[in-house]
């Protein structure tokens, strides 16, 4: 007699619902998406096949059979891997910018024969996993700041590389989960307040120069942050250290700037100023908010929405996605989305504050800040709250190696909903 | 803090920024879909809906048989846009179709630029007019690679008889900047649409434009129509017929004897002022007029000598020469200065008057004639005499009574009125006492200040055949005359004997060449004048003499006599004219 029940994942139940709930979702919306388009399109090439469905629909069952894998893996294994997991997927990394397939002016794929792995996806993954165990082993005794810094750089590694290729919103996630994971291990209220003020005098300093071209608000922040620092008497080496870290972020700034690629550059100016640009990068963000406002409350029904059907909405299979369930779905269908994706992320949290041992503590965490960083994130883009900027939306998004990945942290979180007790 | 415990505290800190930030993510979901909701869904309908304005297929002309002079025809063009060919440079897909269409690039670009030059630059420019079916496949196939190049299908006018009618019948054109000003309310033109443009075209626009129609239709991304909600906003009203009171025939039969030469030939049924032929030429194909001209054809027929583009029916102003004669002898018999069997002095050739000696226009002179001998045979010297014995005014009143001096059709905006000096005149234009009496021989016998157009001669002869009581010319038929009948000043034994004067002209006098076996002519020559050249030769004549139902005029620039050029053409005329009408093909020259 065969035995099949290696197949069905170990763990958490209700996590498991959530995760079937949201791919059925995602293979709802694209057999929506990849249904044939009003009218005749010829001089363009915009139509989404329905190979899209089927392929997706390949990945969730490899996807499936990889989370009851994962859901069963010794932890201690997952330990001892993950050094040579991050090695590996760095080199990928790296491979991608040496042979990968030039798409749309970036490389950003592996392709082998048919198959087009995204090897980004995966460092996310590889990267929860090696922060998992080096913050893990450094939580007793020892340097914290060294342990800190340590993870910065394994975290700014793939960040770069994937920065290199380029995919600016990619290499941002890497940043948040090893925020939030540095978050979890302990990070001193000192850095914390350096960070997080350098990263507003960056914005302040960008918003002064690029948007409002007069230096004022920032002269008026480093002002404001000074007297913050002299009232609460943060002592000479603290304050030292903040003000320092502020004026380099907002000198830098400018630096980064005349780093980023001209389309990066165009996308974030015409955030601040969607006049800017009606036909170009705005057009994405305008006609996705069009397609969500449109569909109200209840949605224009299942397979009716005009922005979609009449290829108004861009994206609309891979990164708009969400816009598609808030267009024919309405704000029930959406919110019942972002409802799903919140009692995940809430899912993975409780794990975290449970599990005994700090590597999977740190795991767990990881896995909701990358969840987190993603919705949010795309959220944000397709209702305009943020400068549009390449990212998928996990489990739901048209793209094998992203769902792949993403089933991947599920797996992990199953893992450790087991293991809770183990020391 | 042992690790352990600091979980608790941080696992609470991350949940609270998940929710704040999920709860930001739901807040603004809240607010696109209910808040803005009514604003996004007329964006998205706004996306999709587009209005197309449908032209309406302009009204045909036909001649007033019903014969189609004018219609139109469904053609597909392939235009481009004006960002295409920026600063003289084709984009890719451009240089393509020209490569392609083996178009000569230079003056191609040149043409494109002069089309959008009218809307300031911008706009789109047509590449290739009525495309044929080869070029529109190639275009639609290869779509995807070509953009901004678009088929665009409109109704345009096709004249069927090229250059036969654009005097009468104008042409069409794009509108302009000064149609568009001065458009009449709701017309509504826009840049691209066609309007009439002289002629009947332009005075019947409203009639044969018809009314635009207005569509709602549901267009995708790329901004085809995919043909799911097509709404009509304003359905298109067709543009109505107009059937000219011309005939295809006469017209064709009135070009082909003037062809080759310069000048006018009109003919009028009487009584009723109905146009039945009227050539101009030279003349130009009108169809011409309805593509973008090319800037050498227009500068070719600007620069004409010949000078195409003017209308001599109702634009050309000439000396009536002798054809003014009938006028100053009904005159003269108005007033009572001469009678119907007046002889005056005889006619040696010539006539003193002060120090100048004033030619008639048969050196040998003529002896002595009667006033009907004068009237037949033209002779100057007696209606030298008969003027002197004349004023300006009693000359221009007879002359107003003929339609002498002003417009007669009331749909040709650049209609002459023509001149008819009076003492005032003189006055003004020479000074009081600046002139002497000298100035009514002139006038007397059709030269000097005096002008008329050819439609004024044609409608002298009608009103001097039907007592007057014919009114101005018509074009259209159910057209209201711009100048009504009158009843003519003149006794009815003096409106007799002048006709059978006019018929004498024919038989035996200098408009011989106009006589027809079996039908009688009475007519008038005239040779007029001219500074500048060699005189114009003039004709005018009604028919059957005892019972008029056609005028005609006929005038040849620079062509010599009236009897022996002008002449044979009216005769010419008549006689299809009576082939036409009553079925019958009067000899030339033959018997009254």
């Amino acid at each position: 007699m065969i035995r099949l029940g290696w197949l069905w994942p170990r763990g958490d139940g209700r996590l498991m619902v959530l995760y079937a709930l949201l791919v059925i979702y995602s293979l709802a919306l694209l057999w929506s998406v990849t249904e044939p388009l009003t009218g005749a399109y010829s001089e363009m090439r915009v139509d989404v096949p329905k190979s899209v469905f089927w392929r997706q629909l390949t990945w969730i069952i490899i996807s499936w059979v990889a989370i009851g894998v994962v859901s069963r893996v010794p932890l201690r294994y997952l330990e001892n891997v993950s050094w040579p997991a991050y090695l590996v997927v760095v080199l990928m990394l790296a491979a991608v910018l040496a042979v990968g397939p030039e798409v749309a002016g970036s490389r950003r794929w592996l392709a082998f024969g048919a198959l087009r792995l995204q090897p980004s996806e995966f460092s996310k993954v590889a990267l929860v996993v090696l922060l998992a165990t080096w913050l893990g082993r450094r939580v007793e005794g020892g340097s914290r700041v060294g342990a800190t810094m340590g993870s910065m750089v394994l975290a700014l590694v793939p960040a770069i590389l994937v920065l290199r290729e380029p995919d600016l919103g990619t290499s941002l996630v890497f940043l948040a989960i090893w925020l939030g994971m540095i978050f979890w291990y302990g990070i001193s209220g000192l850095l914390l307040l350096t960070a997080l003020s350098s990263s507003v005098s960056a914005v302040i300093m960008f918003y002064s120069e690029s948007i409002l071209e007069q230096p004022w608000p920032w002269a008026v922040y480093l002002l404001a942050l000074m007297a913050v620092l002299y009232l609460v008497r943060g002592g000479l080496l603290a304050s030292g250290l903040v003000l320092g870290a502020n004026i380099a972020a907002g000198l830098g700034i400018p630096l980064v700037w005349t780093r980023l690629q001209p389309y990066q550059q165009d996308r974030i100016l015409t955030f601040f100023d969607p006049s800017r640009d009606e036909h170009g990068t705005a057009y994405q963000a305008i006609q996705s908010k069009v397609a969500i406002g449109s569909g109200g409350l209840f949605g224009t029904h299942y397979l009716q929405g005009t922005q979609k059907g009449l290829a108004f909405l861009p994206e609309r299979h891979s990164d708009f996605v969400f816009s598609v369930a808030g267009e024919e779905l309405g704000l029930l269908g959406a919110g019942a989305m972002l409802v799903l994706f919140l009692l995940l992320v809430m899912r993975a949290i409780r794990v975290a504050m449970e599990v005994r041992s700090p590597f999977a503590s740190l795991l767990a965490i990881g896995v909701a800040s990358y969840f987190t960083f993603h919705v949010v994130v795309n959220v944000s883009i397709t209702t305009g709250l943020l400068p549009v900027t390449g990212l998928p939306l996990p489990l739901i998004s048209y793209g094998g190696s992203s769902l792949l990945a993403s089933s991947l942290m599920v797996g992990l979180l199953m893992n450790l909903s087991v293991h809770r007790y183990d020391d | 803090m042992e690790f352990r415990e600091a979980q608790v505290v941080r696992g609470r800190l991350f949940r609270l920024l998940a929710l704040l930030l999920f709860g930001i993510l739901l807040t603004n979901l809240l607010v696109l879909t209910v808040a803005q909701h009514d604003y996004y869904r007329n964006r998205a309908l706004k996306n999709r809906q587009v209005q197309f304005r449908v032209p309406a297929p302009r009204g045909r002309i036909t001649d007033r048989d019903g014969v189609p002079l004018a219609d139109n025809t469904f053609n597909s063009d392939i235009t481009v846009s004006a960002s295409q060919f920026a600063d003289g440079q084709p984009d890719s897909a451009l240089s393509w179709l020209l490569r392609w269409f083996d178009l000569p690039p230079e003056e191609t670009l040149a043409d494109l630029e002069a089309q959008v030059a009218r809307h300031g630059g911008r706009g789109r420019a047509v590449l290739v007019r009525g495309a044929d079916m080869r070029q529109l496949t190639t275009v639609e196939e290869r779509r995807s690679r070509l953009p901004g190049v678009r088929v665009e299908s409109r109704w345009r006018r096709r004249y069927l008889h090229g250059s036969l009618l654009t005097h009468v019948i104008g042409y069409t054109g794009e509108v302009g900047p000064d149609d568009l000003r001065d458009a009449a309310p709701g017309m509504d033109y826009r840049v691209g649409d066609y309007i009439g443009k002289q002629g009947v075209e332009e005075a019947f626009e409203e009639q044969l434009r018809g009314g635009t129609g207005i569509k709602l239709e549901e267009v995708n991304a790329t901004g085809r129509i995919v043909g799911r909600e097509s709404v009509w906003i304003r359905a298109v009203r067709p543009g109505r017929d107009v059937a000219l009171t011309l005939s295809l025939p006469l017209q064709m039969a009135m070009d082909s004897l003037m062809a080759g030469r310069r000048g006018c030939g009109v003919a009028l049924a009487v009584p009723s002022g109905e146009v039945l032929a009227a050539v101009s030429l030279p003349s130009f194909d009108a169809n011409i007029m309805t593509g973008a001209i090319s800037t050498d054809q227009w500068r070719e027929l600007s620069e004409d000598p010949a000078k195409p583009f003017f209308n001599r029916l109702v634009q050309a102003t000439y000396p009536p020469g002798s054809l003014y004669k009938a006028v100053t002898s009904l005159a003269g018999l108005a007033r009572g200065v001469v009678d119907t069997g007046s002889v005056l002095e005889p006619c040696p050739g010539g006539y003193q008057f002060g120090n100048r000696w004033f030619r008639c226009w048969k050196a040998a002179g003529h002896g002595v004639l009667d006033h009907a001998g004068a009237l037949a045979n033209s002779c100057d010297v007696f209606y030298y005499q008969l003027g002197l014995r004349l004023e300006l005014a009693d000359l221009a009143e007879a002359a107003a009574v003929f339609g002498l001096g002003q417009r007669l059709t009331g749909i040709y905006p650049g209609e002459a009125a023509g001149n008819v000096p009076t003492d005032d005149w003189y006055n003004r234009r020479m000074g009081v006492g600046g002139w002497t009496r000298g100035v009514l021989l002139n006038n007397a016998i059709g030269q000097g200040e005096i002008l008329v157009t050819p439609l004024q001669m044609v409608f002298l002869s009608a009103r001097l055949a039907a007592d007057g009581r014919v009114p101005g010319p018509t074009f259209v038929q159910g057209q209201q005359p711009a100048v009504p009948t009158v009843n003519l000043p003149y006794r009815p034994s003096h409106m007799a004997w002048i006709r059978s004067a006019l018929r004498q002209v024919v038989d035996a006098g200098t408009g011989g060449a106009a006589r027809l076996a079996g039908v009688a002519v009475a007519g008038k020559t005239g040779t007029a004048q001219n500074p500048h050249g060699d005189d114009h030769a003039w004709f005018m004549c009604y028919a059957p003499a005892e019972a008029p139902e056609v005028a005609v005029a006929v005038i040849l620039e620079n062509a010599g006599h009236g009897g022996s050029e002008a002449a044979p053409v009216a005769g010419a005329w008549l006689r299809e004219y009576f082939d036409w009408r009553h079925g019958i093909r009067p000899g030339i020259g033959g018997d009254s």
